[in-house]
């Protein structure tokens, strides 16, 4: 099993009666109003420095990705977060989960961007690309959402054929036309960087992430048990399709809070996991599902439905603690339960990179590195074995023998 | 009765046409709900005309849109359904997104098209009054903005229109919605002002006073662009208009049929 240390970002001073005072946390949350950038240049350093944190206590991967006009994730551009963990780290994996390749034009522009970070970085990049949600894609880039998933699909195969051709050819797509595809520079990863794809349950990807070798990693906010139907239907295709199934081809995402006991995990996390779920997730209903977006097969499919229905629910319920551990979306307790309960998990749906939330909502930055230091100590070493018959096919192989950088020196007087 | 025809276009493409009445031809541009067994406009027009009404494309099927990309192909895609049905120097009523395509077909083949009615029409963008999106909203309750009273009239949720699954009845919306915002997203300025002036058909443009998403004064935006046209606000009327108002849509548009058609 691999672990991943995944940042959302988000902006943790949204006020106390957010949810009464503002209709969204997304698309038409006003900047200029409820955002305090100097606050935020604190904000931005902690973040990156738990990051950091993360490498050094042994975490595999850290992951970043990609929101717009929000205050439940940061990072407009992931890769300007990716660039700067690529310069001061050196052993784990950066994985960028993802750029939204439709919003770019051309997406040859992640083609770029991501080989530079793999050559900056000595070979450490997963390359992500999602969709983004309908907030991010429709509302706030304008794409249109009748066509959105089939100009996504169009820019990750421009961007996997450039970077597997590495000689100049043109280009003739139903959304992007280029003369010259010859992206520099190419990525130190040959013939290209792990391609993980998130997805949100929609069931055309996971025939095309069977097909292409690309992970699928369903990244939910309300933990295995609920994320279940979803992964076994990624597994359902994989058998299908007479792919191996190994679970290094799938991801899930999922809370953590260790401590001591369970008395001191709610004393520690409950406030800060109150807060994801009552004010990062207060997203107006409208803004979900733009018509299109789903496609016929999944609606008819009821996975949209179930997403639907639980950010209506938070809309109109105030989410408490108890609620987050009754239902599986946090993980929390002592080391023994958390270890239970991620080996439950990998019995279950037999995913083998996981990717860890251990800073969510408003978590205080001690607090933050206090779990990641127990869950690297207490609970990681006792899961490291599962899935080790597998190969991992889906992670960076050859990454360069990294020195680690550091500034010219400036000789001492 | 409403009967159905589907008709063949250029390179396999098809259409679905629904037909009602008798006398001479009107085309009727439909809005966000597609056509209607029981639709009482189509039904009120029948009663004097001979109803053509195509089903926009991406209503009947999702894949009818795969080869119209722009609005450009959209109208190309109109003038093949009237070429195909032997329609020159037509009569086109439209209403909402459906008069945004009447608009197109006239300003992209003026020939094609001598008498046009736009009933709150899309299509144009008014920095000092933007339309709000009507798409922030869950799509399966989009109906709650669209009508007056929150719900559809009777006719238009004929349960015998819809199918009784409930899933399938959520494709369908989600369908028809998606092809309307093929062509109108993120915002339904896709450049028609500068075509109107290319127009050569007598014009009417009706619009509801209260209409919350295209707002009364873009009848005036449309009249400025349009050569003679003609423009009428009805009072406490929303963007259902022919369906909330039919009388006094009627009366009108009677009048400007009557008119136009005798100076012809």
């Amino acid at each position: 099993m691999k672990f991943h240390w995944f940042h959302l970002m988000p902006y943790p001073y949204l006020p106390e009666n957010f949810k009464e005072r503002y209709r969204s946390v997304w698309v038409d949350l006003p900047a200029g109003e409820v955002y305090d950038p100097v606050k935020g240049h604190q904000v931005y350093n902690d973040y990156l420095d738990q990051l950091e944190y993360a490498e050094s206590v042994g975490f595999d991967g850290i992951c970043v990705n990609e929101h717009h006009q929000n205050g439940y994730g940061l990072m407009p551009s992931p890769n300007l977060m990716a660039a700067a963990l690529a310069r001061r780290t050196s052993k784990a994996k950066l994985v960028v989960l993802g750029n939204s390749v439709a919003l770019y034009d051309p997406p040859i522009r992640v083609a770029e961007e991501m080989a530079m970070l793999d050559v900056l970085s000595g070979g450490r990049l997963v390359a992500g690309f999602p969709v983004g949600t309908g907030m991010d894609t429709a509302f706030c880039y304008g794409a249109n959402p009748a066509t959105l998933r089939e100009k996504y699909r169009e820019g990750v195969e421009l961007i996997v054929r450039a970077w597997k051709t590495r000689q100049p050819f043109a280009f003739n797509g139903k959304y992007t036309q280029l003369r010259y595809v010859n992206p520099w520079p190419v990525p130190i990863q040959s013939p290209h960087p792990p391609i993980w794809i998130p997805g949100g349950g929609s069931i055309e990807t996971w025939e095309w992430c069977v097909k292409n070798d690309f992970l699928y990693a369903y990244l939910s906010y309300w933990g295995y048990m609920s994320g279940k139907p979803v992964i076994d239907g990624f597994w359902e295709t994989v058998e299908r399709l007479g792919g191996e199934i190994n679970p290094y081809r799938a991801g899930f995402l999922q809370f953590v809070g260790v401590a001591d006991s369970d008395a001191e995990a709610e004393r520690l996390y409950a406030g800060p996991a109150e807060y994801f779920y009552n004010r990062c997730f207060h997203i107006a209903p409208g803004y979900y599902n733009p018509p299109g977006y789903a496609s016929v097969a999944t609606i008819r499919k009821g996975i949209t439905g179930q997403v639907v229905k639980a950010s209506q629910h938070l809309r109109t319920a105030s989410v408490r603690w108890q609620h987050l551990i009754d239902d599986g979306c946090i993980i929390a307790g002592s080391p023994s339960t958390i270890v239970d309960r991620l080996n439950d998990m990998a019995d279950r749906i037999k995913v083998g990179h996981v990717m860890l939330l251990c800073h969510f909502g408003n978590m205080a930055h001690e607090t933050v590195l206090y779990n990641t230091t127990r869950f690297a100590r207490d609970v990681m070493p006792k899961l490291r074995h599962r899935f080790s018959e597998h190969e991992d096919r889906w992670w960076p192989k050859t990454a360069l023998d990294v020195q680690k950088p550091a500034p010219i020196g400036v000789a001492a007087e | 009765m409403l009967t159905s025809q589907v008709v063949t276009l250029p390179g396999g493409r098809t259409s679905k046409v629904f037909r009602a009445g008798q006398g001479p031809i009107v085309v009727w541009l439909h809005g966000p709900h597609g056509v209607r067994g029981r639709d009482p406009v189509v039904a009120e027009l029948a009663r004097r005309h001979t109803v053509l009404a195509p089903l926009a494309p991406g209503f009947a099927e999702a894949t009818e849109l795969d080869d119209v990309r722009d609005v450009h192909d959209l109208a190309l895609h109109y003038d093949d359904v009237l070429e195909a049905l032997g329609l020159d120097g037509a009569t086109v009523i439209g209403h909402s997104f459906g008069a945004m395509v009447a608009a197109e077909v006239a300003a992209h083949f003026p020939r094609r098209v001598a008498r046009l009615v736009l009933i709150s029409p899309l299509g144009l963008w008014r920095e000092e009054e933007p339309v709000p999106d009507m798409f922030a909203v869950p799509y399966m309750t989009i109906d709650k903005l669209l009508w007056k009273d929150g719900a559809p009239c009777a006719e238009m949720a004929d349960p015998a229109d819809e199918p009784s699954d409930p899933i399938e009845k959520q494709v369908a919306v989600a369908q028809a919605l998606t092809a309307v915002a093929k062509f109108v997203w993120p915002l339904p300025d896709r450049g028609l002002r500068r075509r109107l002036p290319r127009m050569t058909a007598d014009t009417l443009i009706i619009a509801g006073a209260d209409d919350p998403f295209v707002p009364a004064s873009y009848v005036g935006a449309f009249a400025a662009a349009i050569r003679g046209a003609r423009a009428a606000i009805i009072p406490t009327a929303g963007h259902m208009l022919p369906y909330e108002k039919p009388a006094e849509v009627f009366r009108l548009l009677d009048e400007f049929l009557d008119a136009t058609v005798k100076a012809a």
